[in-house]
């Protein structure tokens, strides 16, 4: 066996593995999270602080917990994932009890060093779990009715805990991304067609006996739906940031007012403008052109996840990857479909672009696991 | 699925034969055999991966295009500029029978802060406490240099104010436009009209919503820009409410009672021409609703619709009409009015000392509840129900105010032989005051059932027959003889010859029984009374007439002669022509001739 070939063949140890990771993913992440400084920086009014700095330390911090996570072997993530997954429960617990009340939900807990959102954390515990679950059970049994419940009972367990927060985008985002794991890990397909089928059915049940005398809900109930799914009904209230964001990606144009320019954003139009909707100051500024590129960046990051669990036979790491490049996923393109108001706005940040901590220390764990199960993946003949 | 054996037996024969270790065949077919099943479950795997991708491409298509699509929208203007804008502004007018304005809109200013804008808050502050004086400094102050962005200051004020504002000179104190609604006749029709307060608000205009009344009845007509501001035009006259209320609050006063109502109707199409509920308000500035206390002691509250009460003897003329109805008995049939009646453990008395025997037309006229509970028993309850039905005293009143919807008639569920001998005297049934007027309209019309409404209608067709037209006629006599020489002798108004009957009933104790000096007393009366054209039911609430030696209360002291002034003053504007009184009225009867 030639080096070359003893280097592609087995599974790198130590330092070596520095040369095994996917570089095009850290640069991928690098300029991701650089268009977020760059937009921090602008909607500041030009200036480092408040956000951009704090950012920059963090991704700092985020970049080298990537590649610690990703130098420790994936077994022993194997193994860590259920306590993982009970540590994240007890977290969010923690949060109902003790927990912080910021923006009238309760959503943070103080660890003393820093504040954590459990909620962010759980995204990424979940998918582990998941992960260890089906490579644990017998494939044959994958599609056996109790083996399909016990995740089911997985993914809603923490979900119940952050609707009552409330977060509704977070647990919205915890059962399609826990739905998506099951997915890919081969559950039965009719499993996701009577799920959806219900839940479809149910949501044409409430709305087509509006008005009738058997309505399900109260009249109320039904105007807050409209205002949810449709806000320019009440343009000052519940409807402002959505008119504000549209206006501001329509005044974007094709290339935008250039960095700095924006004015929807930087006069104060817009509330939330360095967390849920920077992207309408990216779009403002830099128009269609930085909107798609930074889509494009996101859509490569997909690609990137895809094909590294086409390659891995592991199937722990595989599951994993894509657990966590649809969660990845999930995140963005809920974000700007709600920006754009494709969406109802749920509340979910655009990742490693939106200001905020935990968001970011999360997700670079999670591409550290995404890095180690790539790094790490069986070699040798097939 | 076919399987492979691990073991073929041929093989293994032929292996031993040649000495090879069979296990090898073994471990081959089973390696291949997990080949074949991992290549299948890999082909599965790639093909759910497909299905995500495509999901994954869908969605990033539908985020591009729409980004490119808004890229390809013309901003609009920022939505705060026009942000009242399809707020309806425009309220139709309420107007009277006659096509005088009872409701209509005026443009004011309200008054709000953009504190970033400010340059002087503490300046700003103190001159606007200044000229809103009802204003705290100190807390505007706070407001001002809050967070907040956006802060109302006052929701109307008056053009003087403005000025007085605007000469602050203060660039972040701003007016915004908005109609509110103007009731320019104040405390007349208040209960009709009930009120408007505002909706939705927008800094450019504001909403306004019916809160009561007819305002709240036909909200939806008065807002629907397809009517083009075509005004709603009611039944009330603006001069017969004008001329009737200071009377009927005067008579309030005069009477000591807590309360008065009147309702004036037109007896043949159920019109509403005019309806007083003292206390009144202001629908300029309708109170609060009362937080605490009985809710008919608010002056929100409408005693002629709302109010439900026990109105006594103005039910025997009901018992009479029936009676001659259904052929039990003649104007002059002589009836038992011989008291006590005791009836199990009930013992019906009149109030004062009666012949044992009186003609039907007497029992009214001396108004002998022995003599009615006689004939209701004669009648039975079960027609008994049927009849008052008919007359619309057991349904909600059809009138368009909301506040009538809710407002049942009270009525005993089991409506026994004792039930139907003392509701035959206006005990046991609770209806409102309106409720008596449409009844007492349907009785002296010629028997065409009337349903009231508070709408100008030209309602050509007559309701459905109630009672014959002789029956009618009968009781029209017998009403007039009631003010000539009955309980109602002060209700006479010369030249307007009313028929009427008066009813007291003793006021229900919420804890239990009646009170001993608390009642209700109602005058209910038409006019002129050989062919009634309007039915007036006046009902004063623990009236006490204290001019004599002890505190009077029956209806004939006190809700009578206010009826009487009532009618003195309103009977020459409705049109009616003074006339000498045909002598004919009690010669009509069923057995003139």
């Amino acid at each position: 066996m030639s080096y070359l070939d003893y280097n592609l063949r087995t599974t790198p140890t130590g330092l070596r593995k520095i040369l095994h990771l996917n570089w095009a993913l850290v640069l991928l992440i690098c300029a991701v999270a650089s268009a977020g400084f760059l937009m921090l920086y602008s909607v500041a009014g030009g200036s480092l602080t408040p956000w951009a700095e704090p950012q920059m330390k963090r991704f700092a911090a985020g970049m080298i917990l990537m590649f610690i996570v990703a130098m420790i072997p994936l077994w022993f993530w194997r193994t860590m994932a259920v306590p993982a997954y009970l540590g994240s429960l007890v977290l969010l617990l923690a949060v109902e009890f003790f927990g912080e009340t910021r923006m009238g939900a309760q959503r943070w807990v103080d660890l003393g060093f820093m504040r954590l959102q459990p909620s962010e954390l759980t995204k990424i515990t979940l998918v582990m779990m998941l992960a260890a679950y089906y490579d644990w059970l017998d494939i044959k049994k994958t599609s056996h009715p109790f083996w399909v419940a016990l995740p089911v009972v997985l993914i809603l367990l923490p979900t119940f805990l952050v609707i009552k927060q409330p977060d509704l985008g977070t647990s919205l985002l915890l059962v399609v991304g826990g739905g998506i794991t099951m997915f890919v890990a081969g559950v039965h397909w009719l499993y996701f067609t009577v799920v959806t089928g219900l839940g479809a059915g149910l949501v044409t049940a409430v709305f087509t006996s509006r008005g009738t005398p058997w309505q399900l809900l109260k009249d109320y109930q039904y105007r807050r739906i409209d205002t949810f799914l449709d806000p320019s009904q009440d343009p000052l209230g519940a409807g402002y940031h959505i008119t504000q964001s549209k206006i501001a990606l329509g005044s974007g144009g094709w290339t935008g007012r250039g960095f700095m320019q924006g004015t929807q954003s930087r006069l104060n139009f817009l509330p939330e403008k360095q967390t849920d909707f920077i992207f309408t100051t990216l779009a403002e500024e830099f128009g269609f052109v930085g909107g798609f590129t930074l889509l494009s960046l996101y859509a490569l990051i997909e690609i990137f996840c895809i094909t590294s669990a086409l390659r891995n036979r592991d199937r722990f790491g595989a599951i994993l990857t894509l657990g966590i490049g649809a969660t990845f996923f999930l995140f963005f393109a809920v974000n700007m479909s709600m920006v754009m108001g494709l969406a109802p706005v749920v509340g979910v940040p655009l990742p490693l672009v939106s200001y905020g901590g935990s968001a970011m220390l999360v997700l670079l764990g999670a591409f550290g696991l995404v890095q180690s199960a790539h790094v790490h993946r069986p070699r040798g003949s097939v | 699925m076919t399987r492979t054996p691990l073991r073929p037996l041929a093989r293994i024969l032929r292996a031993r034969e040649e000495g090879d270790n069979p296990d090898a065949i073994e471990r081959e077919n089973l390696r291949r055999r997990h080949e074949a099943m991992r290549d299948k479950l890999r082909l599965r795997a790639e093909g759910r991966l497909l299905v995500l991708s495509l999901f994954f491409v869908s969605a990033f298509a539908m985020v591009g295009l729409r980004m490119g699509h808004l890229a390809a929208s013309e901003p609009s203007e920022p939505r705060s500029a026009s942000a009242g804008h399809f707020i309806a502004t425009q309220r139709a007018d309420i107007l009277d029978r006659n096509g005088r304005i009872l409701a209509t809109n005026l443009l004011t200013h309200s008054l709000y802060a953009q504190p970033p804008q400010m340059i002087d808050k503490a300046r700003a502050a103190r001159e606007l406490v200044a000229i809103f004086p009802d204003l705290d400094e100190q807390r505007l102050l706070r407001q001002f240099s809050g967070e907040r962005k956006f802060i109302w200051i006052k929701r109307k004020i008056s053009p003087e104010q403005m000025q007085q504002v605007h000469d602050i000179g203060d660039p972040g104190l701003m007016f915004g436009p908005r109609e509110m609604r103007l009731y320019p006749n104040g405390r007349l029709a208040a209960h009709v009209l009930g009120g408007a307060g505002f909706g939705r608000e927008g800094v450019h205009s504001a909403e306004i919503v019916g809160v009561a009344g007819v305002e709240k009845t036909f909200d939806e007509f008065l807002r629907d820009p397809a009517n083009a501001g075509a005004p709603l035009q009611l039944s009330i006259d603006l001069t017969i409410q004008s001329a009737a209320r200071p009377v009927l609050w005067g008579g309030m006063k005069l009477m000591n009672a807590k309360a008065a109502s009147m309702v004036l109707m037109d007896a043949h199409t159920g019109e509403v021409i005019s309806l007083v509920s003292l206390p009144d308000f202001d629908p300029n500035k309708r109170p609060a609703p009362p937080t605490s206390g009985q809710a008919s002691d608010s002056p929100l509250f409408n005693h002629a619709v709302q109010g439900v009460y026990e109105l006594g003897s103005t039910f025997k003329s009901f018992t009479a009409a029936q009676a001659l109805e259904d052929g039990l008995a003649q104007v002059d049939t002589l009836i038992d009015t011989k008291g006590p009646l005791v009836w199990g453990r009930y013992k019906i008395r009149d109030s004062h000392r009666m012949p044992p025997k009186m003609s039907l037309a007497d029992m009214i006229v001396k108004s002998s509840n022995v003599g009615s509970a006689r004939v209701a028993q004669e009648i039975g309850a079960e027609r008994q129900k049927d009849f008052l039905r008919n007359l619309g005293l057991l349904e909600p009143s059809p009138i368009e105010l909301v506040e009538a919807r809710s407002v049942r008639p009270l009525f005993p569920s089991n409506w026994s032989e004792i039930s139907a001998m003392t509701i035959s005297y206006g005990h046991g049934v609770s209806v409102s005051p309106l409720h008596l007027a449409a009844a007492y309209a349907t009785l002296l019309n010629g028997g065409r059932k009337v349903s009231p409404t508070i709408l100008r209608t030209a309602r050509a067709e007559p309701g459905p027959r109630v009672l014959s037209p002789e029956v009618s006629i009968a009781m029209r006599g017998i009403l007039r003889d009631v003010v000539r020489h009955g309980t109602a002798t002060m209700g006479e108004v010369p030249g307007y010859n009313v028929a009427g009957k008066t009813g007291t009933a003793d006021k229900p104790n919420p804890v239990g029984g009646y009170y001993e000096d608390r009642v209700i007393s109602t005058f209910a009366s038409a006019f002129p009374a050989e062919n009634p054209r309007y039915v007036l039911v006046v009902t004063l609430d623990e009236p006490e007439e204290t001019s004599g030696l002890e505190p009077r209360r029956t209806a004939g002291w006190t809700a009578v002669p206010v009826a009487a002034e009532i009618i003195r003053r309103t009977a020459p504007l409705l049109g009616l022509r003074p006339a000498i009184e045909p002598d004919l009225v009690n010669a009509v009867s069923l057995t003139s001739n």
